[in-house]
């Protein structure tokens, strides 16, 4: 049945240099855009402030984005398959506070085993999620929203509404900012870890292409035989358990764990994994997309605070309006995409 | 005063005496489209008289969608003449045809199905009192005027709740009460049941008596000759002619549809095509009695190893539910399917993808990733081969490198996203995936429309290579060249029952037309 020739055939005939290159760089542009933005700001911050480009300022960049990246990690597979999970800080927050709650001891003592066990009750709210989305045919949009007051109550509910002001030991040496690897913070090498699993599983197992797959079309998926019911069950979990692993690293962090913590998770998290270019209708994207955009989102926001001209109440409306960049990105690269294929 | 004042030859290609009694409120002279290098009509003439229903009848592909288009505005022609009640006009928008007076029903329906009757009914022109809608007119309107023409539904009633059949009947009403006098249906029975379709009739009956024209596109030949004062027949982009309902057969209607000429060279099977001897391999599949409420019943049939069985009928003959129902996204209420002489009873395509089954979708929506790459689209079905534990590009690659050659996809790049190809191209890859493992039963819905005539031969030539191999082979098209080219037994399907079964004899298209 004939050779193998693949990948190897070329390109359409006569096509000069400069067209290759608009080609490839056409092809790349999800991920070719963010890294150069990546880099402009990079550069413009590190011309405009003293602080930005010194080891200290860059670890505490690192510190700040680990716990989103571990977050972002399951929010990439969300948006893959075309859905949404807006529980993700609630669920992070809900977990933490169980973690605290059994190190605590009263009347449950687990100790360090309590970390474990937070994650998990986590991610059995990404069960629950996973199967109404699935199963259910709730959209995702609507049963994320229930969940996240869902956990933010049962986050209430569990320390009679006040906050723990404790944290499992081992959270507190893992998250501290002192604590270094070869110059780097522990909590970021945690958290590079957790991309890479999630990059491996993406691209390297047939779940990942399952979930690629289901994003790009759920009915010709299903129709390849492909259960995208389970498919989506199984993301959702994911997004809980590493929202469950996040809300860790964060009470390390902070310290203490209460109903209002973690208030601007949710919207960085999903901010830094659309800045990466993951696109918002499925299928396209992946952990570089979202390593990318995790440090975008990091730059900007270490890098505006060094800027002495702006005042650091405009922060919170700031994070907003990068969304929305992002997002006006995103659809500008699906238009763009359309207009191409339909020249073809 | 209407119908037979002027007289039409039943020899092709005699248009109207010009200067005739009867003005026509429609009329085209000479039309010429082109798409591109393709003609999709080339000089046609059309008349539309007042008052009368007129069939527009042609194989698929012979240019009535193309005419009707261009009458209701959604084209320009590129070359000839249209004309309203004697004026010549060009129309800007189906908008500005509608606002002429020409309504149009589609196949799918454009009705907002959680609105109620009324509301569809007058949709976009709700009459207002003192600045509000006025609702009791509304509802008082559109039930008088249902009822005028023997439609008794309650108007009150959200639409989504009615059957096919009403939702059409108040689609009509609303095109009527928008003030087409000229209405085309394009396929408005192919969905309905028997009543159903004979009150749609009746409507049109009435519709006719009170002086609207009414232009019917039909599969379903009975029908036209039942319905229509005059049909007029297209073939290949021509005008075969016009001809008085009444002189006309079903048996010469399919002649004239077909054509004895020569223009249509080889593909044309006129003459008939001898169906080998029956295969004596063991069935494969085996359906008995399968049935699936407003679908299809009764349907009994057996898929042998190595041979291939046609499935022909037309849109709404319930061919694609039943290839639904074996790959387990259709359910079924009666019957029971066997599979190498056990029980098949699939709930999902995954279950039916293990237990060796292979699908081609007819909607190409349902069967590409148009932005992923080729080798991602054709590994899918089959990963658990493929990859364990992990997989590595290399060997994806080298596993879709062969695949992509025998299906012969072009540009032969696997690494390309699958929407870059052409259509006949996708369609290959979408068949490439259903061979990464032999299936044991293949069901191609389709497998050639909207494909050229060589990629055609390419795919047909790779289905048969398959049979050899020894898989069981299913074809269902609308198209009966498709079935007719390749099968070694065909079905005939018409309103979800096989009509008739031709094996071991010689078939030509027309026996087809006839049954279907």
């Amino acid at each position: 049945m004939g050779s193998v020739s693949p990948a190897a055939s070329p390109q359409t005939a006569g096509s000069s240099i400069t067209d290759l290159v608009i080609q490839w760089a056409s092809r790349h542009a999800r991920l070719l855009a963010p890294f150069i933005t990546l880099i402009a700001l990079f550069a413009f911050f590190s011309w405009r402030t003293e602080v930005f480009l010194t080891t200290r300022n860059l670890q505490n960049v690192i510190t700040q984005v680990a716990p989103i990246a571990v977050a972002a990690t399951g929010v990439t597979f969300v948006l893959l398959c075309a859905e949404i999970d807006l529980s993700i800080a609630s669920v992070a927050t809900f977990s933490a506070m169980m973690a605290a709650w059994f190190w605590v001891g009263d009347p449950i003592h687990l100790g360090s085993w309590g970390i474990l066990a937070g994650v998990l009750i986590g991610a059995g709210l990404g069960l629950i999620n996973g199967i109404f989305i699935a199963y259910i045919g709730i959209p995702s949009f609507m049963m994320t929203l229930a969940m996240l007051t869902i956990a933010k109550g049962l986050t209430t509910y569990v320390n009679d509404g006040k906050p723990i002001f404790e944290e499992p030991d081992i959270l507190r040496r893992i998250s501290s900012a002192g604590n270094l690897f070869m110059g780097i913070p522990v909590i970021g090498i945690i958290a590079a870890i957790v991309l890479a699993i999630g990059h491996i599983i993406l691209a390297y197992t047939r779940f990942g292409r399952h979930v690629y797959m289901t994003g790009g079309n759920r009915e010709a998926a299903e129709m390849s035989g492909v259960d995208t019911k389970r498919v989506i069950m199984l993301v959702m979990t994911f997004c809980a358990l590493t929202c469950g692993v996040a809300g860790m690293l964060l009470l390390g962090r902070v310290g203490q764990v209460g109903a209002e913590s973690n208030p601007d998770l949710l919207i960085n998290t999903i901010a830094a994994v659309v800045l990466g270019g993951t696109s918002l209708f499925g299928g396209e994207g992946g952990m570089l997309n979202t390593v990318l955009g995790l440090l975008i989102f990091a730059v900007l926001s270490n890098g505006l605070n060094l800027l002495p001209e702006l005042s650091i109440y405009f922060k919170g409306a700031l994070t907003g309006i990068i969304l929305l960049a992002a997002l006006l990105l995103n659809v500008v690269a699906l238009r763009l995409e359309n207009v191409q294929r339909r020249s073809d | 005063m209407i119908a037979n004042v002027n007289q039409t030859s039943v020899s092709p290609d005699s248009a109207q005496e010009p200067g005739s009694v009867v003005q026509p409120v429609l009329s085209v002279r000479n039309v010429t489209k082109r798409f591109g290098g393709a003609t999709a009509l080339n000089g046609v003439d059309f008349d539309l008289l007042p008052g009368e229903i007129h069939g527009l009848v042609g194989e698929n592909g012979a240019g009535k969608s193309t005419l009707v288009k261009i009458l209701s505005g959604v084209q320009r022609p590129d070359e000839g003449e249209v004309s309203l009640n004697g004026t010549s006009i060009r129309f800007r928008s189906p908008a500005d045809a509608k606002a002429q007076g020409i309504g149009m029903i589609f196949q799918e329906l454009t009705l907002m199905p959680s609105l109620t009757v009324a509301e569809n009914v007058f949709l976009g022109r709700q009459p207002t009192r003192f600045g509000v809608v006025d609702w009791r007119r509304i509802k008082r309107e559109s039930a008088e005027q249902l009822s005028e023409f023997g439609i008794e539904i309650d108007v009150t009633d959200r639409i989504g709740r009615l059957s096919l059949g009403n939702q059409q009947l108040v689609e009509i009403a609303r095109v009527i009460n928008s003030g087409a006098d000229i209405i085309i249906l394009d396929e408005p029975t192919s969905a309905l049941s028997p009543p159903e379709a004979e009150r749609l009739f009746q409507l049109m009956r009435n519709l006719k008596a009170s002086g609207k024209s009414l232009i019917f596109i039909s599969h379903f030949l009975e029908d036209v000759l039942a319905i229509s004062d005059r049909v007029t027949v297209l073939k290949n982009s021509n005008l075969v002619g016009t001809y008085q309902a009444s002189e006309l057969t079903k048996h010469r209607l399919v002649q004239l549809m077909i054509g004895r000429d020569d223009s249509t060279l080889a593909e044309s099977y006129e003459s008939g095509v001898a169906l080998p001897a029956p295969i004596e391999s063991r069935a494969v599949l085996s359906v008995r009695d399968l049935a699936c409420e407003g679908e299809f019943q009764d349907i009994t049939f057996d898929v042998h190893k190595g041979e291939i069985l046609g499935l022909f009928g037309y849109l709404g003959a319930g061919m694609t539910e039943i290839a639904r129902a074996l790959f387990g996204t259709l359910k079924t209420q009666n019957g029971h399917i066997t599979l190498d002489d056990q029980l098949y009873k699939p709930k999902t395509p995954t279950q039916a993808k293990r237990s060796g089954l292979a699908y081609l979708s007819e909607n190409r929506r349902a069967t590409l990733f148009p932005k992923h790459e080729i080798y991602k689209n054709v590994t899918l079905a089959h990963l658990e081969h493929l990859v364990k534990p992990v997989f590595r590009h290399p060997s994806e690659i080298a596993v879709v490198g062969p695949l992509i050659e025998r299906t012969g996809v072009r540009p032969k790049n696997a690494e390309l996203p699958a929407g870059h190809l052409s259509g006949g191209n996708q369609q290959k890859v979408v068949l490439a995936k259903w061979l990464t493992q032999q299936p044991k039963v293949l069901i191609l819905n389709e497998p050639t429309r909207g494909m050229d005539v060589g990629a055609k031969r390419e795919v047909l030539d790779l289905v048969r290579e398959l049979k050899d191999e020894g898989v069981a082979i299913l074809i269902l098209s609308t198209e009966p060249e498709t079935v007719l080219t390749e099968s070694d037994r065909i079905l005939v399907l018409s309103k979800g029952s096989i009509t008739k079964e031709f094996a071991n004899e010689t078939v030509s298209k027309e026996d087809l037309l006839l049954y279907a």
